[in-house]
């Protein structure tokens, strides 16, 4: 008798113990995640909610004090806003151009650089170099090569009888040139991220696709393409977000010129807060990129988890 | 491994002895023809992507009458050749001024995006709570947040808390752009190593944060490089922030600085070009020094996540 209370007892105090253990195991994983989610909450998060409700205000930079109620009459304004309709299109036409050139450019130089010959591996590391620059430095740097009578590109074109100018002055041809800095910059990451999965195929598939027959383009397409599907989808959404907010390249190398040409949602809430200062006209514009960011990568997450 | 390159080599049509030099140079599954495609496709890449680099950094040792001479002129020579642009550019109180602004925020905000990062994958690692993965999405989810939409609530938040024009309020903002994918890489990192390291270590009576500091940090130390340096980059590369952040001009930092010598009018290419060049090389340098651990970190970053 005694001996059976004993062991119970002494189970009650293990069990008890180890519920004990358990809840501060858990109160110690939240503690150490805590200082990092508290800060995310003050710093972006306050803020967002904060924008939700200036983009339903009237507010300047001049008395940033007042704010003055105004409903939804800042979105009512946006629609009738031809500068923002213009925006909006430009941003479409850069986020999909540039990540379909991107990927597209991206693929092939993963393609190339996954083969082992000499040299490659060292490529591998110098084609990183665009995406390290900083985006100012791209700027300069490109802005350079452009620059009328002395830059590269203008004397390569004299020597073949072409134009002279600066082309990101030109109203056509600056918001291509443009979408070229991002995607200069992107398409490094977007090759080495795709290159990596590729390596993570064991060789074996290939082996097997090669006994069957199974020519070059067909084992692109149905080992490669299949096993990098994962990886091409992260590209895609973070190539598509980042792309979508873009701001920094676009604002310092044409401020959103010529006559509007480069203007994308980005710079145009950047000009309407800092330049206008309409603070909450560029809060309802900032609102709707992220409503149209929001809804893009459900609906792909989706229908990539359906597929 | 021998028998399995036999069956390979009776499976193509070409006899090992036709390309046996070729075999030597490139492994045998190559052929010549296959060698030169990737070799032109190659070039024609690499041509896009350091062309303009190239002719940037050789620019900065051209003697200011050649900068903008309207004739082809690749490699300055003789009298052509010029180190003035780099003289005058470290030696001008302002950039020098841009410079160490950049590098005390870009330092201070890797160490606290570290120790936040290391303390939140530890917890997010090895630690099993309600809400833990929505907790990672979540920080994730942060980084689709344009960063346009929140600069003018941030600054005004900013400004009621006097954080304009001081090294914390842009140490803030650049260490919340970073920690999300600071976070992801080492969770990915961490999640490498085995658990049954820590949980004997444990059972021996080891705290949480000596487990921390003898096994996951020595271990995970690669994973840390990279998070360490994608962080850096972000904060030394940021113009957006500082932009808003630095009304009075004391925290400027190179971005800003360069946005400012190639806003104006009549631009000083000489030095803006330098100036430029200047402010790429740490991150290019500090690349070079985790490019294979960079490879890795995208590999093993992305296999977890699926």
């Amino acid at each position: 008798m005694a001996s059976t209370e004993a062991t119970l007892k002494d189970r009650v105090t293990r069990f008890s113990r180890e519920a004990d253990w358990y809840s501060r195991e858990t109160w110690v994983g939240y503690g150490l995640v805590i200082p990092a989610t508290l800060l995310m909450l003050l710093i972006i998060v306050y803020p967002t909610v904060r924008a939700v409700w200036m983009s339903f205000h009237q507010r300047s930079f001049l008395s940033p004090e007042e704010s003055t109620w105004v409903g939804i009459a800042n979105y009512e304004a946006l629609l009738e806003d031809p500068v923002f309709t213009q925006a909006f299109v430009h941003t479409i036409i850069f986020t999909v151009g540039a990540v379909v050139a991107m990927y597209v450019l991206g693929l092939g130089l993963a393609l190339l650089l996954r083969n082992n010959l000499p040299g490659v591996g060292y490529l591998r590391s110098l084609s990183m170099v665009p995406w390290v620059i900083p985006p100012v430095v791209i700027v300069i740097i490109w802005t350079w090569m452009f620059q009328v009578d002395y830059g590269l590109v203008n004397l390569i074109s004299q020597q073949f009888g072409g134009p002279n100018k600066y082309w990101f002055g030109d109203y056509d041809l600056a918001l291509p040139l443009v979408m070229m800095l991002r995607v200069w910059k992107d398409t490094p990451f977007v090759a080495i991220a795709l290159l990596a999965s590729m390596q993570s195929i064991p060789p074996e598939y290939y082996e097997a696709a090669k006994i069957d027959g199974a020519g070059a383009v067909q084992q692109f397409r149905h080992i490669t393409l299949p096993n990098i599907s994962y990886i091409s989808m992260v590209m895609i959404v973070t190539e598509v977000i980042a792309a979508f907010n873009s701001f920094q390249m676009i604002y310092i190398a044409t401020g959103g010129g010529p006559v509007n040409q480069t203007e994308v949602l980005g710079t145009y809430v950047y000009q309407q807060a800092f330049g206008e200062y309409m603070l909450g006209y560029a809060a309802a514009v900032g609102i709707v990129m992220l409503a149209l960011l929001t809804l893009f990568t459900a609906v792909y997450i989706k229908v990539e988890n359906t597929e | 491994m021998a028998s399995e390159n036999t069956t390979v080599r009776q499976a193509s049509d070409d006899g090992p002895s036709k390309y046996l030099d070729t075999d030597r140079l490139f492994g045998e599954d190559t052929s010549l023809r296959k060698a030169l495609l990737v070799y032109g496709g190659l070039f024609v890449y690499f041509l896009w992507f350091l062309v303009p680099v190239v002719w940037l950094a050789l620019s900065t040792i051209k003697s200011g009458e050649i900068i903008q001479a309207q004739r082809l002129i690749i490699i300055p020579m003789g009298e052509n050749f010029t180190l003035g642009h780099f003289e005058q550019v470290l030696t001008d109180p302002q950039f020098r001024q841009l410079f160490v602004n950049s590098t005390i925020i870009a330092f201070s905000t890797v160490a606290l995006t570290l120790f936040l990062g290391i303390l939140g994958a530890y917890s997010l690692s090895r630690f099993d709570y309600p809400g833990r993965s929505t907790l990672l999405v979540s920080f994730m989810a942060t980084k689709m947040l344009p960063p346009a939409l929140i600069i003018v609530p941030f600054f005004l938040m900013m400004y009621s808390y006097s954080l304009v024009d001081t090294y914390l309020g842009i140490i803030l903002a650049h260490s919340i752009r970073a920690l999300p994918l600071a976070l992801w890489f080492l969770k990915g990192f961490f999640d490498d190593i085995p658990k049954a390291l820590d949980e004997s270590a444990r059972i021996d009576g080891c705290s949480h944060f000596r487990v921390l500091y003898h096994i996951i940090i020595p271990l995970a130390l690669p994973g840390i490089a990279v998070a360490g340096f994608y962080t850096f980059v972000t904060s030394w590369n940021d113009f957006l922030f500082v932009s808003v952040l630095s009304q009075g001009g004391g925290t400027r930092t190179l971005p800003y600085g360069l946005y400012m010598f190639q806003s104006q009018t009549s631009i000083n290419w000489g030095a803006t070009i330098t100036a430029a060049t200047i402010t790429a090389v740490p991150s290019i340098v500090l690349f070079a020094l985790v490019q294979n651990e960079i490879v890795e970190g995208l590999a093993s970053g992305g296999m977890h996540g699926s």
